[in-house]
């Protein structure tokens, strides 16, 4: 009984943390607003920031197939390769992070629930153990969603028609050489106001910030 | 008469020769000029008058007639000079000129754009018209513009050359530059080499020697002798102050004529030293040519009222200045242009334009100099500085200066440009547009052509968030599964303080039935196998985890000594003790019904300790 009301407090206390992150201020981010939005830039003739958003509404709804349908027609029409998902990336995205989010917290609290419980009791360990396994694999879903989301998170879209690559992060000099509008590319850091971007070639410079945008946005 | 036939068919033939070879003049128009020497004689008495084409191309030369002057050509030569590792060949001809009348004749130039020459012809002495000894000597007429000696031009002793430097000012402050103007006159026929470039006398002065290389090059009469002009404009700077003789000096190689002037038959002839050059013996001697000195007053630039911007700019200056483009995006470079003009030392002209601005993020500026004139003193050198806007709106780029010290008025100066409004419109990354802004911002004229094919708009929905990146990667939310596993394993650890001792007991003595279990499976297999080591240390394990349990000891404190001191009736244990030593040294056979013995003596003690 003791333990039971330990475990309320608990819960109380958990709920009192997560009020702060649940109180989203407007205006915010959503999967259909990005999408519109990307959609808007689309019919203006601005791929960049129609991939751009596309990208970011994808993260926000990985399973939504308009996004997906969208993106790859403009990135079709702006003559750049469609991008291609493994299986392993179509599987843990089958949620969004934020669901996936509280799915681990419910899989961490099984966890520890059944750590309890079998300590507390010594019989039917199997049910102990079965619930551990559980809450292990809803552990382990943000988990792969995040390696998944990794490089997405730290990708770029170009936004600027014949983006200037330059071999330091001045903006002097003769560039490298240019990047295509709606083009991704890695960031690999970003300095004075210039990201350090790899393209899928393999080939790296620098890029000034008004002509490259982070799919999440950096403060 | 059949003299005078002569003399013309002469004039005919030279007349001719010379049409002929100026048919194939190039480009390059050579230099032709002609000196009369003397400029005034007595009737009766011949002039010398030297026609002299510098250059190898040929011009149209010709030969004048005037009436009351008789012309007879005498002489053709042709020379090389080597004047600054150039090559500079030049023919003459020379022509006896006889008056048959006393008066002044004007000789028409060789060449359309030759200058007329002037003989004066003096009846002879006793006759009418002949100045009177009393009376003072007529002065003699120029003979060309400039055919007097110029001011400051100090000839040689032999007359053959002179060196003169022209300098605007006689004061002057440490690091100026100023320029300088060196004019080297060789007298036609003399001069043959030049052993060096100009140079200034003394170690107190820098002469910029790569503004040598060509000089400006020129003909003229002086005290009515040809000259060769070659005039370099350079600059100099001094790096002390003080007061310092200037002079310029220039080496050269000159004809010197061996034979005494009075020996010489041509000399009483026509008492030339070019024509004595022509068939009297000379030598080539190494000479240098000094300008007369000059006095050069060097002072230091003033400390007081000296601007912090100052780098050492002297001259006069001014400035401007211009932002490209004057609309662009947050990010976006642009280029600020700040042009400073005027004359001065440009090497120290320098600027580091706009060093810190709010809101902006400046980079350090480049320049480029373009000079006016040949030594760089007069030009326009711009700086051209990037710069980028970090925040949107109507912006305003500070004026920008530029300090000077001006030798004419002897101050500092700062001259100060226009301040620059520039508008700046926001990112396209940072813009926080909403899908209807920026549709309305495209305007009803687009028609864009992707649209066709994009799936439809969706629904608005409600369920926003703050920050793209997942949760799970928010500090703020990971505050949660951090808490939650930090209270269950405080909660486990309660748990587990406060469980029952028997609790404990029962799950020391399972896992001590597990290990054995595991211990009397190895047994079994080294029973197998014949191998009594194994199976007897096994054994011993057995033992130790099963007594150690019972004694309250660790497994490693049941000893055969402590076995053999609890256990003293037992013989099986003290026995397997005693055999888990010896069978890794003894090498005695087991038969396999020796290993079910004491297999079944283990298991026996096993389960008599397990019952306590």
């Amino acid at each position: 009984m003791k333990n039971c009301a330990q475990l309320a407090a608990l819960g109380m206390s958990l709920a009192l943390i997560a009020a702060p992150v649940r109180a989203q201020p407007a205006p915010g981010f959503s999967a259909a607003g990005l999408y519109n939005l990307a959609n808007a830039y689309a019919r203006q003739g601005k791929p960049g920031m129609a991939v751009l958003n596309y990208e970011r509404a994808s993260l926000l709804s990985p399973d939504d197939p308009d996004i997906d349908v969208n993106l790859s027609y403009v990135r079709a029409a702006a003559h750049l390769p469609a991008p291609s998902r493994s299986t392993f990336d179509r599987m843990v995205r089958i949620a969004s992070p934020v669901a996936l989010s509280w799915i681990g917290i419910i899989g961490l609290l099984i966890v520890g629930a059944s750590a309890l419980a079998a300590k507390l009791a010594s019989r039917r360990r199997w049910i102990h153990r079965l619930g551990m396994l559980f809450g292990i694999s809803m552990l382990g879903l943000p988990a792969a969603n995040g390696i998944a989301l990794w490089p997405i998170l730290h990708e770029g879209v170009v936004i600027t028609a014949a983006t200037p690559v330059r071999v330091s992060p001045v903006p002097m000099g003769d560039p490298l050489f240019e990047l295509p509008e709606a083009e991704t590319v890695k960031i690999a850091v970003e300095h004075e106001g210039f990201f350090l971007v790899e393209t899928r070639a393999g080939r790296t410079g620098w890029v000034s910030r008004a002509n490259l945008a982070p799919v999440v946005p950096r403060k | 008469m059949s003299k005078n036939r002569t003399q013309g068919g002469w004039l005919i033939v030279l007349a001719g020769v010379l049409l002929v070879s100026a048919a194939p003049a190039t480009a390059d128009e050579p230099l032709v000029y002609a000196t009369i020497q003397p400029a005034q004689i007595t009737l009766g008495e011949s002039a010398r008058f030297t026609i002299t084409n510098l250059g190898d191309g040929a011009a149209a030369i010709t030969m004048p007639v005037v009436s009351g002057l008789q012309f007879e050509i005498v002489a053709h030569t042709h020379q090389i000079e080597l004047i600054n590792g150039t090559t500079l060949p030049s023919s003459s001809i020379v022509v006896r000129v006889t008056p048959q009348m006393a008066g002044i004749f004007s000789i028409p130039g060789v060449t359309p754009k030759s200058p007329p020459v002037v003989l004066q012809v003096n009846p002879p002495p006793g006759s009418a018209g002949a100045p009177q000894p009393s009376s003072p000597a007529p002065k003699p007429l120029p003979i060309l513009a400039g055919g007097s000696i110029p001011k400051g031009v100090h000839l040689t002793e032999d007359g053959s050359a002179y060196v003169r430097l022209g300098v605007p000012r006689r004061e002057v402050y440490v690091g100026e530059i100023v320029p300088v103007e060196i004019e080297v006159g060789m007298r036609s026929g003399f001069v043959t080499q030049f052993n060096g470039p100009p140079k200034l006398a003394g170690d107190d002065f820098t002469l910029n020697n790569s503004l040598l290389r060509e000089p400006e090059r020129s003909e003229k009469m002086i005290d009515g002798q040809a000259f060769v002009l070659l005039t370099w404009h350079s600059a100099f700077s001094v790096v002390k102050p003080g007061s310092f003789p200037l002079s310029a000096e220039v080496p050269l190689k000159v004809k010197i004529r061996t034979q005494p002037q009075r020996e010489s038959a041509l000399d009483d002839k026509f008492g030339d030293p070019f024509w004595q050059n022509i068939f009297g013996p000379s030598v080539h001697k190494d000479i240098n040519v000094d300008s007369p000195p000059q006095e050069l007053k060097v002072l230091e630039l003033p400390v007081e009222g000296r601007p912090a911007d100052f780098h050492g700019a002297i001259g006069t200056f001014a400035i401007e200045s211009d932002v490209s483009p004057v609309k662009a995006d947050a990010g976006d470079p642009l280029t600020l242009t700040m042009r400073v003009v005027g004359s001065g030392n440009f090497d120290r002209v320098d600027s580091t334009m706009l060093d810190h601005v709010d809101q902006w993020k400046t980079y350090p500026p480049k320049s480029t100099f373009k000079a006016n004139d040949l030594m760089g003193h007069k030009g326009e050198k711009v700086f051209e500085q990037p710069l980028v806007a970090s925040k949107a709106g109507a912006q305003t780029l500070p004026a920008l200066s530029f300090s000077y010290f001006d030798p004419n008025t002897r101050r500092y100066a700062t001259v100060h440009s226009s301040p620059l409004s520039v508008t700046i419109s926001p990112s396209l990354a940072d813009s926080t547009l909403s899908a209807p802004q920026v549709a309305a911002s495209a305007g009803s004229a687009v028609a864009n052509k992707l649209a066709d094919g994009l799936k439809p708009d969706h629904a608005a929905d409600e369920s926003f968030v703050s920050s793209l990146t997942p949760p799970y990667l928010q500090p703020r939310f990971l505050a949660i599964p951090s808490l939650l596993a930090l209270a269950f394993a405080g909660g486990w650890a309660g748990v587990r303080r406060r469980s029952h001792p028997a609790e404990r007991v029962f799950a020391r003595n399972r896992m001590t039935s597990k290990m054995n279990q595991r211990l009397l499976t190895q047994m079994e297999a080294a029973a197998r196998a014949g191998n009594p080591a194994v199976f007897f240390i096994a054994a011993r394990a057995a033992l130790q985890q099963s007594l150690a349990a019972s004694w309250q000891l660790t497994p490693d404190e049941v000893t055969a000594a402590e076995v053999q001191a609890r256990l003293s009736g037992d013989d099986d244990v003290q026995q397997v003790f005693a055999l888990a030593d010896e069978s890794k040294y003894s090498g005695r056979d087991f038969r396999s019904t020796d290993f079910a013995r004491w297999m079944h003596a283990v298991r026996q003690r096993l389960t008599a300790e397990q019952a306590r």
